[in-house]
């Protein structure tokens, strides 16, 4: 069975709002410059499309029918994942691994500036007959459940998640993609009032208009048009179950993130904890307790671990495991369904830039990503050159 | 929805529009049903599926076998919580405003509501107990539960 490499990717966006150009323009303005980068013609050597999307971020209803045109796949074989756009590349490895399918388009892009009423969308999300009737007055209560569960599970306090903040917000402010970077010191945080408790404004990230375009190919069509192919060594993803049973969920853990990450690790035939086998981790974050969550689950480190060697910079762009470098969310902005697409994005272009730099045995990537309240899904994929 | 060309406040032209998604119903289904019934009356039910009572009912038992209806007693306790002080607009609320999950000591789920209590005064595993609307506002919704209150001490 042949493997499957990201060939090329394009983006457009990552900005608190775009203003000069439509959902659709940013689609094609990220699939164009995915295509030219490695000279693809969509209408020729694109053998399917995939987009990822939801309807209630579009304001668009069965939204679907709006992916084909951006992207080049008009009268060709496209579908429509509802899901973050590593779900869109999980669907992407499983055509190319058919053998049926050389090069394949995956997109995913999210416009929140264009939504007067996120409140109201996000509400819809909740469970109509039990929970929505309530109109808790921040949607990102539900957050506030998961961190001050996650603290008191773990005896952390809010000076772990503001380590957290001012690393990722700092980082960012090398990355053209991450909007939201500042300077912010742990200081800031811990100062700042609370929205939801324990988060405070800057625990929470924002949002960002975004569009990525990736190209997925199979090995031989991987080495026709690149030279750097980035191996999709591992993928996976799983639900725990809609919102209409969040009581029943773990509020201090996300079993999810678990299964996806043990999902990639088997496909790529990988053991042991991810610093064994990787250089660099770009994981959830889009609120901060998430990224010592997503280290737990991920194998890294439990959380008290995880805060030791944050405060010890180990997980500094520069440290010894190298966490979120990109600046993570809380830099770029949560932009919907292309969020943990970002996290790939971030991952496949740090892989690339590192090349040669990479320590023998270490040449892979690890990403985690959540889909956001109030779903319970969780994707992971490992990169490797 | 027709609408007008406008700019917004930075200046960028947005053209207006609106998803009518205010207009549903929602079938409640028969264990549903069987809840509303409940709240109507001041109660909350739950399905006993073997030994396990799960709160809210669910038609389908983890087993895909069928389960029984039955009134949780409680007591309730508060399982996880947050205290909301801000919108997601970041203005700050006139009051903060406690939401947590509340869990009856004989199931398992539970429902996500408010505490009434002062949020410094909130805690994981505070006891807790329902307080119904009077019997002529009430719905069969699950706003017809007003909150849930501390257990006075000693009750």
């Amino acid at each position: 069975m042949t493997r499957a490499a990201i060939v090329s990717a394009g983006w457009y966006g990552f900005k608190p709002e775009v203003g000069d150009l439509s959902f659709r323009e940013m689609m094609f303005e990220a699939a164009l410059r995915a295509y030219a980068k490695v000279g693809v013609d969509p209408r020729k050597d694109v053998d399917a499309f995939i987009s990822c999307q939801e309807d209630y971020w579009e304001g668009i209803a069965i939204t679907d029918e709006f992916a084909p045109e951006p992207v080049g796949g008009v009268l060709r074989p496209t579908l429509t994942v509802t899901g973050d756009l590593i779900q869109c590349l999980g669907q992407a490895v499983m055509l190319v691994r058919t053998g049926y399918f050389d090069l394949v388009s995956i997109e995913a892009h999210a416009k929140p500036s264009d939504i007067l009423t996120l409140k109201g969308v996000m509400d819809m999300a909740l469970d109509p007959i039990y929970l929505r009737p309530l109109s808790p007055p921040n949607p990102h209560f539900l957050a506030g459940i998961m961190a001050s569960s996650f603290l008191a599970r773990t005896g952390l306090g809010r000076e772990a998640l503001a380590l957290v903040v001012s690393k990722n917000k700092n980082a960012g402010l090398d990355n053209p993609r991450a909007s939201h970077a500042s300077p912010v010191t742990v200081g800031d945080v811990i100062s700042a009032d609370t929205v939801v408790d324990p988060l405070t404004r800057y625990d929470i990230a924002p949002f960002s208009d975004a569009a990525i375009v990736m190209l997925v190919g199979g090995e031989e069509a991987a080495r026709k048009v690149t030279d750097t192919p980035v191996w999709i060594e591992g993928i996976g993803w799983a639900t725990e179950s809609g919102t209409g049973s969040l009581a029943y969920h773990s509020w201090d853990s996300m079993p999810s993130m678990k299964m996806a990450v043990e999902m990639a690790k088997g496909m790529a035939g990988l053991s042991g904890r991810p610093q064994s086998f990787a250089s660099f981790a770009e994981v959830e974050d889009r609120y901060s307790f998430m990224e010592l969550l997503a280290l737990e689950e991920a194998g890294v480190a439990d959380p008290i671990e995880g805060f030791r060697m944050l405060e010890a910079g180990d997980f500094d762009p520069n440290g010894f495991f190298p966490v979120n470098p990109s600046g993570g969310s809380l830099a770029a902005g949560v932009s919907f369904e292309v969020t943990g697409g970002f996290r790939v994005l971030e991952a496949y272009e740090r892989l690339l830039a590192l090349g040669g730099d990479l320590e023998p045995g270490l040449e892979r990537a690890l990403v985690v990503s959540w889909r956001g309240p109030p779903t319970r899904t969780s994707m992971s994929v490992i990169l490797g050159v | 929805m027709a609408g007008q060309w406008g700019k917004n406040p930075w200046g960028v032209y947005k053209f207006p529009g609106k998803m009518e998604v205010e207009k549903y119903v929602y079938t409640p289904g028969l264990h549903g049903l069987e809840m509303a019934k409940a709240l109507k009356e001041g109660r909350i039910v739950g399905t006993k599926c073997g030994e396990t009572v799960y709160v809210p009912p669910t038609t389908l038992c983890p087993d895909f076998g069928e389960g029984k209806v039955v009134e949780v007693s409680g007591p309730w306790y508060v399982d996880a919580y947050t205290v909301i002080r801000e919108s997601l607009e970041g203005e700050k609320l006139e009051e903060p405003v406690v939401i947590a999950l509340l869990v009856p000591e004989d199931a398992e789920g539970g429902l996500i509501h408010y505490v009434k209590a002062e949020p410094e005064e909130v805690f994981i595993g505070m006891m807790v107990e329902p307080v119904f609307r009077p019997a002529e506002e009430r719905k069969g919704t699950i706003t017809d539960i007003m909150y849930f209150r501390p257990v006075p001490e000693g009750a």
